[in-house]
C-alpha cells in the first residue's frame, strides 16, 4: 500500500511538471494571447471612419490618405510644422524647372529610393523607384478600370492625357504631356498654366506605386498597396490598419527650421526631440477605426489603447478650463496634450440650381421669386445655434466659400448672409407672393444616423419659424453617405449639405465647387451656372498667387452670396488630445496623415512636454 | 370551492358571458388602475390629435440642454426642443400605431383563423397554416425590419410589417376555437337549414370568438408599441413625426455630455403605458376566460 501510494505521488508529480516543461520548450508555438506588439515601439492612432480602398487612385478622403501618405511617396509633401501650409520636396530631388510660359515642368526624382520589399518583386526585394513609376501611377488616374476619383485634378490640364483615356487607356502608349525623359527625370507639359500643379503632386492620388504590384494583386491591390514610404502596410480591415516601419526608408534627418518649427507655439509638443534624427521613429503605427465617439473617448482615457483622438463636442466643457484661450483642466493637463485648430475646409448647405422650385427657372419672374425664397431660407438659418449644438460653439462661421485658413480669406466680408433675420425672411417671402399654401415641398436628404436626423429637425424648426408648414419639410433618409451622394449627383434633392476639406491651401479649391463646367456629376453639385463667375474663375485659374488673383477670388465670393447660393459656411474647430508620452503635433487637415512619420513614443510615464513649460498650454 | 363558483352559487340570476366578465373586471383593482392609466394616456393622445397640446413638439423653444423648469417640465434636448412636448406627442404616435396594428392584425387573424378552422383539413386550412408556419419561423424583429426596410419611404411601412407578423397568433387561437364551435349544435342547425358557409362563419361563428380577439388586441397593442419604439430607435420606424424610440435614439447623442432627460422621459412614458396596458390586458384575459366566467 505504501509503495503504491509513492508511485501514485510520483506519477502525479510527473503530470504536473509536464506542462511546465513543455512551456519552457522554445520549439512550442507561443500562446495565442501573447502581445504581438511586445518589444516594439507602437503608436496607436484613432480615426472616425475606415477607408473603403487603399488604391491611391481612390484616395478620396483623409482616411485613405492617412495610410497612403505613410506607405507611398509623393513627389512633394507639406512641411510638418509650417502654418500656413507650405510645400516641400519629398521624392522629387529639388524644385522643378519651369519653362517661361509656365507650361512645361521638368522634375527630377531622388536616386537610390527603393520600394518596400514585397512578393511582387523578384526575390521579394523592392527595386529602385524610377520616373516611369510616377508616369504609370498618374496615368492610372485616367484608366476607368481603376474607378479613379481624382482625375479632375488633371483633367484638361496635361497635354494628351484626356485623349489617352479616350483611346482606351493603353499603358503601352505614351502621353505626350507626361513623359519619363530618363530613369530619374519626369516631364509634364500643360495645356494652360496650372499654379496648383505641385500641390496636386502631394496628394495621395499621385502616390508612386510599382506596376508589378498592380499586376500581381489585381483588384486586391486596394488592400495591399506597395510603395516606398516610411511604413509598410501589414494588415488592414474595417476595424484597424497596421503599418510597420520600412527598414529601407531613406535617411533624411529632420531639420526643424526647414519644417517650419515655431518654438513659441509648438515647443510644448516636444518635437525638438526629433531634430537631426531620421524618421520613422516608431516600429509600428496602428490605426483604429471607430465611428462611435464614446468608444474612441473611452479607449483614449482608459490609458492603454489609443493614444490620440478627437474630443467629442459634448466633452469640451468637461475637459476645458477655458475655451479662449483653450486650456485643459488640471486633471486632464496632467495626462494629455491638447491642440485646438481651425479645419482646412468647411461645411455648407447649398441649393440645387437645377431644381426649378428653388434654382433656375425659364420664367424670369419665377426665377426672381425662387431667389427670394433662397434668400429667405438663408435668413432663417441660425448659424450660432448650429455651432452650439454640433460643434461645441467653437467653430467659425463666415460668409461665403473662401475658408479662413486660406490667404485669400477676407475677414471684412459683410456678415448679413450668415445673420439670422426671421422678420426679414417673412417679409421677403410675403413681398414675393410666397405663403404656406404655395411654398414648395422641402426635401432634406441625409444619411442614416441620429445626428443627421436631429440636424434635419433643427433646420425644419427654423423653416417653421418663417412660415413653412411642418408637413412640407420632409426628411429623406439614405442608407449610406454614398447613396446620399448619388442622390445629389442625380439632382434628386433641392439642398446639398456637405463638408469639403481643402486638397491644397488655395481658395481655388473651394471656388471650383461652383464653376459651371464642374456641374453634376462633377464637384459642382449645386449645378450653379453664372457666366460672370465662370469667366472670373478661368481668368484666375492660370494666375499665380498675388493681390490681383485674391481680388478676383473675393469678387467671385461676392457673386455667390448675392445669388443666395446657400447657407455657407462654417469651419469646424478641431480639438484633439493625445497622451503625453507621444512626441508629435497632430494635424489631420489638407492631405491628412503627413505628420505621422515624425511621431515618436516615449516610455510610459515620461512626458514629451518640456519640463520648464509646466502644464499650461 | 373557488371564488367564482361561490359567486355563481350565491347569485342565482342567469348572466351572459359579457355581463359576468364586466362584473369580474369591475372587481379587479389592478386591472382598473391599469385601465385608468391607459385612459389618461388616451386623453393625452386625443389632445394631441385635436391640436390642444404638444403643438410645438417640432419647434425650438429653448436653449440646448436646458434643465428641468416650469417652462420645460422635462428640460430640452440638444437643439432646444421641449422634451415634455415631444414625449406627449409620442403618446399619440404610440396609440396610433398600437390601435391600427391591434385592430387590423386581430381582424386579419380572426378572419383567416375562422376560415382555417371552419375548413379544417382542406387546402384552405393547409395554405393558412403554411403561411403562419413560415412567418412564425422567422425571427420577429428581423422580419419586421426587413419589411419596414423594403417599404422604406412609405409612412405605413412599419404598420404593414407589424400587421403582417402579428396576425398569426390570433389566427391560431381563433382556428382552435372555431374547430370547437363548428361541431356545436347551432352550427349544425345552420348547416341543416342551408345557411351558406360564409354566412355561418361571419354571422354565427366569428362573433363567438370576440373574447379571444379582444384579449389578443390588447396584447398586440402593447407589442406594437414596443416594436415601434425598437424600430424607430433603429431608424426603421416613425417617419417625420416623433416617437419614444426616436427620443431614446436622440439620447445617444447626449450621454457623453451627461444629459439623460430624453432617455428618462421616453423610457418612463413608455414603461407607464406598457405596464398599465399589461395590467389591464391581464384583467381582461381573466374576466373573459370562459372557463372561469361560465363556471
Amino acid at each position: 500500500m505504501r509503495v503504491t501510494s509513492t508511485r501514485y505521488r510520483t506519477l502525479l508529480l510527473a503530470l504536473l511538471c509536464a506542462p511546465v516543461t513543455a512551456c519552457d520548450d522554445a520549439s512550442v508555438p507561443a500562446p495565442l494571447t501573447q502581445d504581438p506588439d511586445a518589444g516594439l515601439k507602437v503608436y496607436h492612432h484613432s480615426m472616425d471612419e475606415s477607408p473603403a480602398s487603399l488604391d491611391p487612385v481612390q484616395a478620396a478622403n483623409i482616411y485613405a490618405n492617412h495610410i497612403l501618405e505613410n506607405t507611398l511617396d509623393t513627389l512633394y509633401a507639406y512641411k510638418y510644422l509650417a502654418r500656413p501650409y507650405e510645400l516641400k520636396t519629398n521624392l522629387a530631388d529639388g524644385w522643378p524647372e519651369i519653362s517661361e510660359d509656365r507650361l512645361t515642368y521638368t522634375i527630377r526624382i531622388k536616386r537610390g529610393v527603393r520600394f518596400q520589399d514585397d512578393a511582387c518583386f523578384p526575390q521579394g526585394r523592392g527595386r529602385e523607384v524610377t520616373a516611369a513609376d510616377f508616369v504609370y501611377s498618374l496615368k492610372r488616374n485616367f484608366d476607368p478600370k481603376n474607378r479613379p476619383q481624382g482625375a479632375w485634378f488633371w483633367q484638361g490640364r496635361i497635354v494628351g492625357l484626356d485623349e489617352w483615356k479616350d483611346a482606351g487607356s493603353d499603358h503601352a502608349k505614351e502621353v505626350p504631356g507626361l513623359l519619363a525623359l530618363d530613369r530619374y527625370t519626369i516631364q509634364v507639359r500643360l495645356t494652360r498654366p496650372y499654379p496648383q500643379l505641385l500641390d496636386t503632386f502631394a496628394q495621395g492620388y499621385s502616390g508612386v506605386i510599382p506596376r508589378e504590384a498592380v499586376e500581381r494583386y489585381g483588384r486586391e491591390f486596394g488592400v495591399h498597396p506597395v510603395g516606398s514610404g516610411p511604413f509598410k502596410l501589414v494588415s488592414y480591415d474595417s476595424a484597424r490598419a497596421v503599418l510597420d516601419r520600412n527598414p529601407h526608408y531613406r535617411q533624411e534627418p529632420v531639420d526643424l527650421a526647414y519644417e517650419g518649427y515655431d518654438p513659441a507655439t509648438q515647443r510644448y509638443s516636444g518635437v525638438e526631440r526629433i531634430a537631426g534624427r531620421s524618421p520613422p521613429f516608431v516600429d509600428r503605427v496602428i490605426f483604429d477605426f471607430a465611428s462611435d465617439d464614446a468608444s474612441r473617448w473611452n479607449s483614449l482615457t482608459k490609458g492603454d489603447e489609443i493614444q490620440y483622438a478627437a474630443v467629442p463636442p459634448e466633452k469640451l466643457d468637461e475637459i476645458l478650463a477655458s475655451r479662449s484661450p483653450p486650456r485643459l483642466k488640471p486633471e486632464y493637463a496632467e495626462r494629455y496634450q491638447l491642440i485646438v485648430g481651425l479645419e482646412a475646409g468647411f461645411v455648407f448647405e447649398v441649393f440645387n440650381f437645377s431644381d426649378p422650385r428653388y434654382g433656375y427657372h425659364p420664367d424670369p419672374v419665377q426665377a426672381g421669386r425662387n431667389k427670394a425664397l433662397r434668400c429667405a431660407i438663408m435668413k432663417a438659418f441660425d448659424w450660432p445655434a448650429r455651432n452650439e449644438s454640433w460643434y461645441g460653439g467653437l467653430a467659425r462661421v463666415f460668409p461665403g466659400v473662401i475658408v479662413p485658413v486660406t490667404a485669400e480669406f477676407d475677414p471684412d466680408t459683410p456678415v448679413d448672409t450668415i445673420t439670422r433675420d426671421v422678420p426679414g425672411a417673412r417679409r421677403l417671402l410675403a413681398e414675393n407672393g410666397w405663403n404656406a399654401g404655395n411654398l414648395p415641398e422641402f426635401v432634406y436628404g441625409n444619411s442614416a444616423g441620429v445626428k443627421q436626423r436631429m440636424m434635419f429637425e433643427q433646420l425644419r424648426a427654423w423653416l417653421i419659424d418663417i412660415g413653412y408648414p411642418t408637413e412640407k419639410v420632409i426628411n429623406k433618409n439614405y442608407a449610406t453617405f454614398g447613396d446620399l451622394s448619388r442622390a445629389w449627383k442625380q439632382n434628386e434633392l433641392p439642398l446639398i449639405s456637405k463638408g469639403w476639406g481643402l486638397d491644397f491651401p488655395d481658395a481655388e479649391n473651394t471656388l471650383q465647387l461652383f464653376y459651371g463646367p464642374n456641374g453634376s456629376p462633377g464637384s459642382n453639385d449645386a449645378n450653379y451656372r453664372n457666366p460672370e463667375f465662370d469667366r472670373l474663375y478661368e481668368e484666375a485659374s492660370v494666375m499665380l498667387p498675388g493681390p490681383e488673383r485674391t481680388a478676383i477670388y473675393r469678387r467671385m465670393n461676392e457673386i455667390l452670396l448675392q445669388d443666395c447660393v446657400g447657407m455657407t459656411g462654417l469651419s469646424r474647430t478641431r480639438t484633439y488630445l493625445w497622451h503625453k508620452n507621444v512626441v508629435g503635433l497632430p494635424d489631420r487637415e489638407i492631405t491628412g496623415g503627413f505628420w505621422i512619420k515624425f511621431v515618436d513614443v516615449l516610455p510610459k510615464g515620461e512626458s514629451a512636454r518640456p519640463a520648464d513649460l509646466g502644464q499650461e498650454i | 370551492m373557488n371564488a367564482v363558483i361561490a359567486d355563481a352559487l350565491a347569485d342565482p340570476t342567469p348572466r351572459s358571458l359579457w355581463s359576468a366578465a364586466v362584473r369580474k373586471l369591475a372587481r379587479d383593482r389592478a386591472g382598473l388602475i391599469g385601465l385608468a392609466v391607459v385612459l389618461a394616456y388616451l386623453v393625452a393622445a386625443l389632445g394631441v390629435w385635436l391640436g390642444l397640446w404638444a403643438t410645438e413638439w417640432a419647434e425650438i423653444t429653448g436653449s440646448k440642454w436646458a434643465p428641468v423648469s416650469a417652462e420645460h417640465w422635462f428640460g430640452t434636448n440638444i437643439i432646444g426642443q421641449d422634451i415634455f412636448q415631444r414625449g406627449i406627442y409620442s403618446t399619440a404616435t404610440a396609440f396610433e400605431v398600437g390601435l391600427v396594428v391591434a385592430v387590423l392584425a386581430a381582424a386579419l387573424g380572426g378572419v383567416l383563423g375562422a376560415l382555417a378552422g371552419f375548413f379544417v383539413g382542406s387546402w384552405i386550412d393547409e395554405l393558412i397554416l403554411w403561411a403562419m408556419g413560415v412567418l412564425d419561423a422567422m425571427p420577429f424583429y428581423l422580419l419586421v425590419a426587413a419589411v419596414a426596410f423594403a417599404l422604406a419611404d412609405n409612412p405605413w411601412s412599419m404598420h404593414v410589417a407589424m400587421i403582417a407578423t402579428f396576425w398569426t397568433t390570433t389566427s391560431r387561437l381563433v382556428r382552435g376555437e372555431v374547430i370547437k364551435l363548428r361541431g356545436m349544435e347551432f352550427v349544425e342547425a345552420a348547416r341543416a337549414i342551408g345557411v351558406p358557409p360564409t354566412v355561418t362563419i361571419f354571422r354565427h361563428i366569428l362573433p363567438n370568438t370576440t373574447h379571444i380577439l379582444l384579449v389578443q388586441m390588447t396584447l398586440a397593442f402593447v407589442d406594437a408599441i414596443k416594436a415601434e419604439v425598437i424600430l424607430s430607435f433603429l431608424g426603421l420606424g416613425v417617419k417625420g413625426g416623433m416617437s419614444w424610440g426616436l427620443m431614446i435614439s436622440e439620447s445617444t447623442l447626449e450621454f457623453l455630455g451627461g444629459h439623460f432627460n430624453n432617455l428618462i422621459a421616453a423610457s418612463c412614458l413608455m414603461f407607464g403605458l406598457v405596464y398599465a396596458f399589461n395590467m389591464f390586458a391581464d384583467a381582461l384575459q381573466d374576466a373573459l376566460d370562459p372557463k372561469q366566467v361560465s363556471a
